[in-house]
């Protein structure tokens, strides 16, 4: 059993046998004692409360001041060497000759602390403590080399990529510009140019898209700059979505370019008047582009041909009229093989109309 | 035994359908009826292929057995089979069988939709021995002279895998339908739908737009039945446009392209 917190650690080393072997008016320098030797080294501590007792009933104060500093000296080298001696030297104190334990405890020391001249493990030591704290001064500096190892590893990767990508743009521009009208081919370039200084792989993108939007007529010139220029605002924010942007892929992308756009494209009708004027003529027809003009014969007999982008009114389905206005008309040529027509040649018709629509033909 | 059959009398026209002749298809079915002939009718959907048959059956005054052909129409199906009534196994004739029994007309809409079994089953009763043989009874029963056997299909949309064999298709006389000329569908739609003059010819003029675009996107044109639904609903009422999106637009197609440019089309004319 052991004391509680009332008498501090040294509850930790005093069983209650070894405090009640000790008179009672010296119970307390006893405890004192075993926390000052403790204090040390807990070994130390649990050894002296051990001895202490017998010490202090068989001998005067001043003997176990003695003990104590003995106890001090060859732990202050060497605390295991301190233990052994606390343990040993109660029974040397026995001894007829007082010498002994003096001898005793100066050979222990002395053979703890060893040669008092080695000079070079001091120098070792020292040394070592140097670069410990050297390294230890270091450590921010080490972190930052591998900080900046590896976002130049990342740098090297990112201009390993832009060089393939510069390549592959290389490689695409000079068929793109081929097929590209001639009157876009510098506003396409400018275009092309900015993207490329940002985002080589966003202008691929680009690059693309822009033929596809200029010889389609589906912007301006201007409208495809405000079209790069809005691009480019969202490649500075995020590289993935700016490519998006560039490859037509993103609603944003494609919003823009609806608020920019001028008039209905052909493009995006076409199909629906082919259909209507093969209906109506009961010929299969094919709806061509004037921006295809140099390819095809405007009066051929198998196509109609219709400007790239209906501009005439504000919303689409009214342009939407126009497109159709343009294709019957087409149809009638395809079907009847000619423009000319006289209402002298439907005498029939303008009689059932005259008749529908009286007021109209007064 | 054979008990509760088909009630051949549910299968007796007792008003005239209406049929507009287009051209002889009348004498040529009444001279392969009295011929004992089995007649092929050939012609796209809702060009009055039943409708003319119906036509026969009262003209020719025999009872009429219509069996609309599907994928899985076996031929116990047309002949017949056994069932279970109460503790009894029964037999019940198939709808080919009251025909061929009663004397009566039997048409097989759209053939070439049936299992291929049911081929088995009518080409004993189109050559000139005209029986039907029922294996499942061990009988064979002989048709009548009044007899006729009728198929359709529509050669328009079958495929390799669907067609009829030549060992069938030799089998009949076969008469083409098609839509009708202009006139003629605006009469059938005025008679059909009750419409005026003026309603029955846009209603002609859209369907011959409509139908230039067959092979064009579009596997039908639109049927006269689809002119005469628009003529119904334009009768009772219903906007043109709409009634016109809602029969002639919107059953032949679901590309959006195409039902805009089918719009348009009726457009001109609305």
């Amino acid at each position: 059993m052991t004391f509680g917190p009332a008498v501090g650690n040294v509850g930790m080393y005093v069983a209650r046998e070894m405090l009640a072997a000790v008179p009672e008016e010296r119970r307390g320098a006893y405890l004192r004692m075993v926390e000052e030797i403790s204090e040390l080294k807990y070994q130390l501590g649990v050894e002296v409360a051990r001895q202490l007792p017998r010490l202090l009933a068989d001998h005067p104060p001043e003997q176990v001041a003695r003990y104590l500093d003995q106890v001090r000296e060859v732990a202050a080298v060497g605390w295991k060497s301190g233990v052994e001696v606390a343990k040993q030297l109660p029974d040397l104190y026995e001894a007829p000759d007082e010498r002994l334990a003096e001898a005793y405890v100066e050979i222990v020391a002395d053979a703890t602390a060893g040669p008092a001249e080695d000079t070079e493990t001091a120098e070792l030591a020292a040394e070592l403590g140097a670069l410990e704290r050297e390294l230890k001064e270091m450590e921010p500096k080490v972190r930052r080399r591998d900080e900046l190892k590896s976002l130049l590893a990342a740098r090297d990767r990112r201009d390993e990529k832009r060089r393939k990508h510069a390549v592959e743009l290389a490689a695409a521009l000079p068929p793109i510009l081929a097929r590209l009208r001639p009157r876009y081919r510098p506003p396409y370039l400018h275009q092309v140019r900015q993207v490329a200084a940002v985002d080589p792989e966003a202008s691929l993108e680009a690059a693309d898209t822009l033929l596809d939007l200029l010889n389609g007529e589906r912007v301006s010139a201007e409208g495809a700059a405000e079209w790069v220029s809005r691009g480019l605002e969202v490649l500075e924010r995020n590289r993935e979505v700016g490519r998006g942007y560039f490859r037509l892929g993103s609603k944003y992308a494609l919003q823009v370019l609806d608020e920019l756009k001028e008039g209905l494209a052909l493009k995006s009708v076409a199909r629906v008047l082919k259909l209507y004027a093969t209906a109506l003529s009961g010929q299969d027809v094919a709806i061509r582009g004037t921006n295809e003009m140099e390819a095809v014969d405007f009066f051929g007999p198998e196509h109609i041909v219709l400007p790239p982008e209906m501009r005439f009114f504000e919303d689409d389905d009214r342009n939407f009229t126009a497109y159709k206005v343009a294709t019957a008309h087409g149809a009638g040529r395809i079907e009847f093989g000619t423009y000319r027509f006289q209402l002298a040649d439907v005498p029939e018709l303008v009689g059932t109309l005259r008749t529908r629509y009286p007021e109209s033909s007064a | 035994m054979a008990v509760e059959s088909q009630r051949i009398e549910d299968f007796r026209l007792t008003e005239e359908p209406y049929y507009l002749p287009l051209g002889n298809e009348v004498e040529l079915f009444e001279a392969a009826y009295h011929g004992r002939l089995p007649v092929m009718l050939k012609g796209p959907t809702g060009c009055g292929k039943t409708r003319f048959v119906e036509h026969m059956a009262w003209r020719l005054k025999r009872t009429l057995v219509t069996v609309a052909c599907h994928e899985d129409l076996t031929a116990s199906d047309l002949v017949g089979k056994y069932t279970l009534r109460g503790d009894e196994t029964v037999w019940q004739d198939g709808p080919l069988t009251t025909a061929v029994k009663a004397g009566g007309i039997a048409y097989l809409d759209e053939i070439v939709e049936a299992r291929k079994d049911t081929t088995v089953v009518i080409h004993p009763l189109t050559d000139d021995r005209r029986i039907l043989p029922i294996e499942k009874k061990g009988e064979v029963v002989q048709a009548p002279g009044e007899f006729l056997l009728i198929i359709s299909y529509n050669p328009g949309y079958q495929s390799v895998l669907k067609d009829l064999k030549h060992s069938t298709k030799q089998r009949f006389v076969a008469i083409d339908f098609d839509y009708p000329p202009p006139d003629a569908e605006e009469t059938i739609l005025k008679t059909e739908a009750g419409i005026d003059d003026d309603t029955a010819a846009k209603l002609v003029k859209i369907a011959e737009k409509v139908r230039n675009l067959r092979t064009h996107g579009l596997e039908e044109g639109v049927s006269t039945r689809l002119l005469v639904y628009a003529g119904q609903l334009i009768g009772r009422g219903v906007e043109p446009m709409a009634a016109c999106e809602a029969t002639i637009c919107k059953p032949i197609t679901d590309d959006l392209e195409m039902q805009r440019s089918i719009v348009e089309i009726i457009a001109t004319q609305f």
